[in-house]
């Protein structure tokens, strides 16, 4: 198939939040790993619009589900602004995580009955 | 917390985080093999708008901190509501005072502190006359001829002019049906001079201007030959002559003269500089000029005087030099013997003798505002130390600490801006009112309006108070241990240091209510016993008015005579008309003295001149007033214009000048003796032997407070020379005084259509007047003593109630172990009557120690007066006794099991 620019879908505020907590998950990263990461994971699919990226960083920052510090890059001249998960952040997740699954059964009851 | 600052290192480091985003990209696309161009452009295109996203990122902080101050008022009203008692308590506290000290403030500000609307008014001065240091009553300004004097001799006075009002008819319009009576000013150019009054229209008086004349031709009649000219004021200008461009040249008649206005005057004098208890002057007309007084009115001290200090000369430099001077003036006129002068700056005269009064007042309005806070410190103390426990709840499910000193902080200001809106209105009511009821003599306060400074000062102060006890415990509230605080069992600890404060305040509260209850005892007290002062009349349905006969109708004694005569004969014709007399004296003050010859009594020094009170009167003086007569026989109407001059005493003169003797028969002289003489004009009587007929009973004629003086009575029928054109006529009615009025005017006006009958009042009214000031005081200082004592009591309610409900689980287990209630009862009463007494004496020691402020003002009463104290005390311990009842009681009727086990 000749390369078509994946189709972007778009994310729901509440998802983005997810998906970010997920993949800090792993451990400490700052914005762009966690933009590349998830472009990665999902093959393109899914590209980060780097405008609402940050301002959901911060948003979950504010809330306390992530923390954040600037650290220096691995091999790297320049300071980096690390996030990581906080415990608020872990239980956030969980609960977002089962409402999302929760979401995707209903859902698929609806699509595709048994 | 978000702070200015905190944003500004906060965008910083967003622009840093998104810049080091895009130079990543940019790095990245360069691996991927774009030139270093074209790659960065392919970052920053797939960013889209570094700035845009830089934006949205603040956003989202900002919107945040808003969301959270709409979260918190929320909760701040939600919390508010439900303890609805609480709150209005608080805000009625913190309206009382924010209300009561604005409009208090206000008020002695614009009457004491303001400045004056004139040049450099710190240089002005009141110049006043004294008889062996006392000031003289009335005016009581330097003679003219000695003012004169002064101002040619000074070398630290720039200015020093003489002025006088005078009571004049005045028509503005040729053809007015009735001339109206208005206040004319007599002055000369210098006297808007010294003010540094310039004319809006026009030009001042010229030197050729000023009449000749002496006081005794009524000064104001123009001699042939000089054209009367007259100013006008602003007001007067826009009101009766539509704002005329061609003011200047017009004419209007001051007793049947015509005058030529020569300028309009900017209406800045305020009244209180002219006597003011009927409004502003408005019209003036030229004074003699100083160098044209004549010698005979050496003596007189019936007119004002201002001076104006030479730049870098002071006060004291210009005292010793008049005093100087003045001594010069006792030596070379013997009638100036003993006479000083005093010189004042015009701004501490603005209240004459209410100083005190005022500066008590503002005392007093202090303390409230002290109060209320210490109500308002109590009420957030006790309600914070009950909110511990759930200020620890949510300390441990994770509200940062800052976001709850926030809450708090939003809660305590809404509270804040809730009392200082009701403060404001109130103090708005407040400023109304007194600018409404002021006393006649403190016309100034007619202007009043809410001094803006004055509000911000209250409304800090209260805030001030709010912030400090509300936010105080919640900063420390991080630092409760949650365990603690659930185990008290939810209602906090009836912790040490918080309730020695907490009582501590209530003790000051009832201290300060306690002072306030003293102080409005006794001026209330002396009031009453002021009012109560025999007036030596009958007061009850007696009508005053005046009216003025011009001399150009009217030009000598016997017309006068005549036209009274036949007005006094048709009053009492009038049916609901009882009697009537055209009199110069009626209490409260008389105002009006002469020096007498007692023959028998030997004179050495100025010092043993015999003086009395002086009035002019006809034959139906003590009738009319009411005044008992206690030997001999009244005047009759066998006591003619012809006939020999005769007099009335009255009991204190003959107590004082004929002690052992009876005085009916004797001659007496009414004039200075021989080495006081100034030879003819003002004052003097012709024929002034006169013969002592009768002695009546005393009456006030020095004011209310002070014992009746010596007076004497003469009919002006009998001495032509003092009976001036200026009468004052009192009628006794047989109903309500103001119903015949209207009648009385249409006599009047029959004989003379063109005499304005004014000043009309009831006799209760004036003697009303006279205690303006005192009723106002005693009014004021009562409401604060109401609004203390209440805060007061609510200080006290509010603590014990708190105390008791933090106490429950103890008192419950007292009573579980066999305590009864009424030994329950008495605990809780002890404890707070223990306050109330500490808070008892310690008021009365403080007003103790306030006596020097209230002894000027009190009346026949001690400002130590006993029974006041006591009354006070009393009062002040029986409603704290029941003020602690309601919650003891409360705490009586505990059922000690339910309250174990419900905790």
């Amino acid at each position: 198939m000749p390369s078509q620019t994946p189709r972007r879908a778009e994310l729901l505020q509440g998802t983005l939040d997810m998906l970010i907590l997920r993949t800090l998950l792993f451990g400490p990263a700052h914005g762009h790993q966690i933009a590349k990461h998830i472009q990665r994971t999902t093959d393109d699919v899914l590209q980060v619009e780097h405008g609402s990226l940050y301002p959901a960083l911060h948003r979950m920052e504010r809330k306390g589900w992530i923390a954040s510090s600037w650290q220096v890059a691995k091999g790297g001249n320049r300071e980096l602004r690390f996030y990581r998960l906080t415990s608020a952040g872990r239980k956030q997740l969980l609960h977002q995580e089962s409402r999302w699954k929760q979401m995707a059964t209903a859902v698929a009851r609806v699509m595709w009955p048994a | 917390m978000w702070t200015p600052l905190k944003a500004k290192k906060r965008a910083a480091d967003i622009d840093r985080e998104l810049r080091a985003h895009v130079e990543l990209e940019a790095e990245e696309q360069q691996q991927r093999g774009l030139s270093e161009e074209e790659a960065a452009d392919a970052a920053r295109r797939q960013f889209g708008s570094t700035a845009r996203a830089a934006e949205d990122v603040r956003a989202v902080w900002t919107v945040m901190w808003l969301d959270a101050l709409r979260r918190d008022l929320r909760y701040a009203a939600r919390s508010l509501r439900k303890n609805a008692g609480f709150a209005i308590v608080a805000v009625l506290t913190l309206a009382l005072g924010i209300g009561a000290n604005s409009a208090i403030f206000t008020a002695v500000d614009a009457l004491m502190f303001r400045s004056l609307p004139f040049d450099h008014p710190e240089r002005l001065l009141r110049v006043y006359a004294t008889r062996d240091g006392v000031r003289f009553p009335g005016q009581g300004g330097p003679s003219p001829p000695d003012a004169h004097d002064y101002a040619q001799a000074t070398r630290t006075l720039q200015n020093l002019v003489v002025y006088d009002v005078w009571r004049k008819n005045v028509s503005f319009r040729e053809g007015d049906a009735l001339p109206e009576q208005r206040r004319v000013g007599l002055i000369t150019r210098e006297y808007f001079e010294t003010l540094g009054i310039r004319p809006i229209l026009g030009r001042l008086f010229t030197a050729d201007e000023a009449h000749n004349g002496s006081p005794s031709t009524g000064r104001g009649g123009p001699l042939p030959g000089n054209g009367s000219v007259a100013a006008i004021g602003a007001h007067l200008w826009e009101t009766r002559f539509e704002r005329d461009p061609n003011i200047i040249g017009r004419t209007l008649r001051i007793n049947d003269e015509l005058y030529t206005i020569v300028s309009v005057m900017p209406d800045v004098v305020p009244p209180w500089m002219e006597g003011g208890e009927h409004g502003h002057v408005e019209i003036w007309t030229p004074d003699p000029s100083p160098e044209s007084w004549p010698e005979s009115a050496r003596g007189s001290h019936g007119t004002d005087a201002l001076a104006r200090l030479k730049p870098g000369v002071s006060l004291e430099q210009a005292q010793a030099e008049l005093s100087l001077i003045a001594a010069r003036l006792a030596d070379a006129h013997a009638i100036d013997r003993n006479i000083g002068v005093l010189l004042e700056p015009l701004a501490d005269t603005r209240v004459g003798t209410l100083g005190p009064t005022l500066l008590l007042m503002a005392g007093a309005v202090g303390l409230i505002l002290l109060i209320a806070c210490v109500n308002l410190a109590n009420l957030l103390l006790a309600r914070n130390s009950s909110r511990e426990r759930e200020l620890a709840l949510r300390t441990a499910l994770g509200a940062g600490r800052s976001g709850l000193v926030r809450q708090m902080l939003v809660e305590t200001l809404l509270l804040s801006i809730l009392g200082a809106a009701v403060g404001v209105a109130l103090a708005r009511i407040a400023t109304a009112a007194l600018a409404s009821n002021h006393p006649v003599n403190l016309p100034q306060l007619d202007e009043i309006t809410i001094d803006w400074r004055v509000l911000a000062f209250t409304i800090l102060v209260s805030l001030a108070t709010t912030l400090l006890f509300g936010l105080g415990p919640a900063l420390t509230a991080s630092q409760i241990d949650l365990a603690d605080a659930l185990k008290q069992g939810g209602r906090g600890h009836a912790g040490g240091s918080g309730r020695r404060l907490r009582s501590a305040l209530v003790v000051a509260e009832m201290a300060m209510s306690l002072m306030l209850l003293v102080g409005a005892g006794l001026l209330t007290q002396s009031l009453v016993r002021l009012q109560q002062q025999g007036l030596g009349i009958r007061p009850d349905h007696l009508l005053k008015g005046h009216f003025y006969l011009p001399p150009v109708h009217y030009p000598d004694g016997p017309a006068i005579t005549r036209f009274c005569d036949a007005l006094t004969t048709r009053l009492r014709a009038i049916p609901g008309v009882v009697d009537a007399s055209v009199t110069t004296a009626y209490p409260p003050t008389n105002g009006w003295a002469q020096f007498l010859i007692i023959p028998g009594r030997p004179v050495v020094g100025i010092a043993d001149v015999p003086t009395a009170e002086f009035g002019v009167a006809d034959a139906h003086f003590l009738t009319t007033l009411g005044i008992p007569l206690v030997r001999g026989r009244n005047f009759e109407e066998s006591d003619t214009a012809t006939g020999a001059p005769v007099g009335l005493i009255s009991a204190e003169f003959s107590r004082r000048y004929f002690p052992t003797e009876d005085p009916i028969g004797r001659r007496i002289h009414i004039g200075p003796p021989p080495f006081l003489r100034l030879g003819g004009g003002a004052n003097t009587l012709d024929d002034a032997d006169v013969t002592i007929i009768g002695v009546a009973g005393d009456f006030r004629n020095a004011g209310l407070a002070l014992r009746p003086a010596p007076h004497i009575t003469v009919l002006y029928a009998q001495h032509p020379r003092v009976n001036y054109g200026f009468k004052d006529i009192v009628i006794r009615t047989a109903s309500d005084p103001h119903a015949v009025a209207p009648e009385i005017a249409r006599e009047l006006h029959k004989l003379d259509a063109n005499l304005p009958f004014s000043e009309v009042q009831t006799m209760e009214e004036v003697i009303e007047q006279s205690t303006g000031g005192q009723r106002l005081t005693a009014t004021l200082l009562g409401s604060f003593a109401v609004a203390g004592f209440a805060l007061a009591m609510v200080g006290i309610y509010g603590v014990v109630s708190f105390v008791v409900a933090q106490r429950k689980v103890e008192l419950a287990v007292r009573m579980a172990i066999g305590a009864s209630r009424v030994r329950v009862l008495g605990t809780v009463l002890s404890q707070s009557m223990g306050m109330a007494g500490i808070g008892v004496i310690v008021g009365l020691a403080g007003a103790v120690a306030a006596q020097r402020l209230t002894r000027g003002l009190l009346f026949e009463i001690s400002p130590l007066d006993g029974a006041t104290f006591a009354g006070a005390s009393a009062l002040l311990l029986a409603v704290a006794t029941i003020a602690t009842l309601i919650p003891g009681l409360r705490a009586a009727r505990i059922d000690p099991a339910r309250t174990l086990t419900q905790n």
